[in-house]
């Protein structure tokens, strides 16, 4: 080996030597800094700066994530397809039964729709102000350990709100929680830190409300109910409904969640009617209560612009 | 007009670990979640595997800056409290650098296995941030399924790194 070599070798060590040095005191001098971030977020996790950045960094992507969602949603889609191969004789005995209940509630809705037009026009009942709906699309999905939240195509020029309950056409699938211009983000009820106050209905089916409760997503598994009566006049049974409560102003009462699947060791677990697993297309219903509008119109949820 | 492609071809080369990473948390972000008899199987989290193939295969890929800037848009995009990921992704670069003597040449089986143990570094500290920010012990079964996930998915993505690390090297022009 020369001497020239042995000089370039040991001139090339020398770099990459300092260079190292230098990353490794930005990678201590960046790891400090978001560490303290961190500790900054949970004091002010909520700050309006930090709201404002993740509206800001939601916009900023929502053209690029708008274009990875069409492969996602078709993948998903076809996931879907084949599991749904696999268990189409289940999935047959499934529909036939649900369609012989749903003929039976047709008919009670008829009936109950005719009481209710009657009590109305004999009461001169002032109805709540109808729900206006936002049609969006899921562009996005965080989906981390710990938290999960959705982006969806539609934010605040469409008039999306924080608070908005979001439904897909079985049932309500979240909040939203951030909006920006052109998107939105949107806190669904598996998600750990979704908390939504609800009403257990009778197990009789009779639509009577038997107790207020708070539905309690989890990182994993199915969300939690909390029934806050003490003195329920019967235990907590499986198969029964829950709705929202309206409670809190932001969502009308008496949205479809799901049903009450589990009760073990005091622990009740709920069963969704909403797809939170694969979500595509979802509504954003504007709601507001009659009190915040002037002059509020008659009508009700589900009218016309309905679910 | 030559010249003018030479040096876009040059800016893209510099800028391809910084683009990886990006595209690789915004895939991350993409609604491409498979359910499984119900539940929600487990995605890799892929800008933790692009963090660690530059760190190892090209340690002046991504600078620390460029790393902590990604990590903090993940972090915004996630809509969480931000510097979790960003503290991650850098505690992972760090532990490669450290021992880069130690991993320089090994053979592929080797690489991984030091990737699955940089994880499990990594994830008691998102844990405990985690858990600092929700102000109790969270459940360490969503990190390790998910992280495992992001153990399972690491030859894909390093093959697609090696033929485009191979693909570019030979666009190079011998000097």
């Amino acid at each position: 080996m020369s001497f020239l070599t042995m000089v370039v070798i040991g001139d090339n060590r020398r770099r990459a030597a300092a260079q190292n040095e230098r990353n490794r005191f930005g990678l201590v001098f960046y790891f400090a800094l978001s560490v303290s971030m961190v500790v900054f977020s949970l004091y002010g996790a909520q700050a309006s700066v930090f709201q404002k950045a993740r509206a800001t960094v939601l916009d900023f992507f929502e053209p690029v994530l708008a274009v990875f969602a069409g492969p996602a949603h078709w993948v998903n889609a076809r996931a879907a397809d084949a599991q749904e191969f696999l268990r189409l004789h289940d999935e047959l005995e499934r529909l036939r039964s649900e369609n012989q209940d749903l003929r039976q509630y047709q008919d009670e809705v008829r009936s109950l729709r005719r009481q209710l037009s009657y009590f109305t026009d004999v009461n001169e009942t002032h109805m709540p102000p109808a729900a206006h709906y936002i049609d969006a699309r899921v562009i996005g999905e965080s989906a981390g350990p710990y938290n999960r939240s959705l982006v969806l195509s539609a934010g605040a020029k469409d008039q999306v709100q924080e608070g908005h309950a979001v439904i897909d056409e079985s049932g309500l699938l979240g909040y939203v929680s951030v909006v920006g211009e052109r998107a939105a983000r949107v806190v669904p009820l598996t998600d750990s830190t979704s908390r939504i106050p609800v009403v257990l209905l009778s197990p009789n089916g009779d639509g009577a409300e038997v107790a207020q409760a708070l539905l309690t997503g989890r990182s994993a598994g199915a969300p939690v109910l909390d029934v806050f009566s003490r003195h329920l006049e019967a235990p907590v049974v499986e198969g029964q409904e829950i709705v929202t409560s309206g409670a809190g102003g932001m969502m009308p009462r008496g949205i479809p969640i799901g049903e009450i699947s589990a009760v073990r060791d005091g622990k009740v677990t709920v069963r969704l009617d909403a797809n939170t697993t694969t979500p595509n297309f979802v509504r954003v219903v504007d709601f507001r209560f009659a009190t915040d509008l002037d002059g509020a119109k008659e009508g009700a949820l589900g009218g016309q612009d309905g679910p | 007009m030559g010249r003018n492609l030479a040096a876009l071809r040059q800016i893209l080369r510099l800028s391809a670990p910084a683009i990886a990473l990006l595209v690789s948390v915004l895939l991350t972000i993409a609604p491409l979640q498979i359910g499984l008899l119900g539940l929600i199987v487990p995605m890799p989290v892929l800008p933790l595997i692009i963090v660690f193939l530059y760190a190892v295969y090209d340690p002046s890929g991504l600078a620390p800056a460029v790393t902590f800037s990604i990590g903090v848009i993940h972090d915004l995009l996630y809509g969480g409290a931000i510097g979790p990921w960003a503290s991650v992704y850098i505690a992972i670069q760090f532990l490669v650098y450290s021992q880069r003597e130690y991993l320089r040449g090994r053979v592929f089986h080797v690489i991984w296995l030091a990737f699955a143990l940089a994880l499990l570094v990594a994830a008691p500290l998102f844990w405990l941030e985690r858990s600092m920010l929700a102000e109790r012990f969270l459940s360490v079964w969503p990190l390790f399924s998910q992280f495992g996930a992001t153990v399972l998915f690491y030859p894909a993505v390093a093959w697609g790194f090696f033929s485009l690390r191979d693909r570019a090297a030979a666009e190079v022009p011998a000097v």
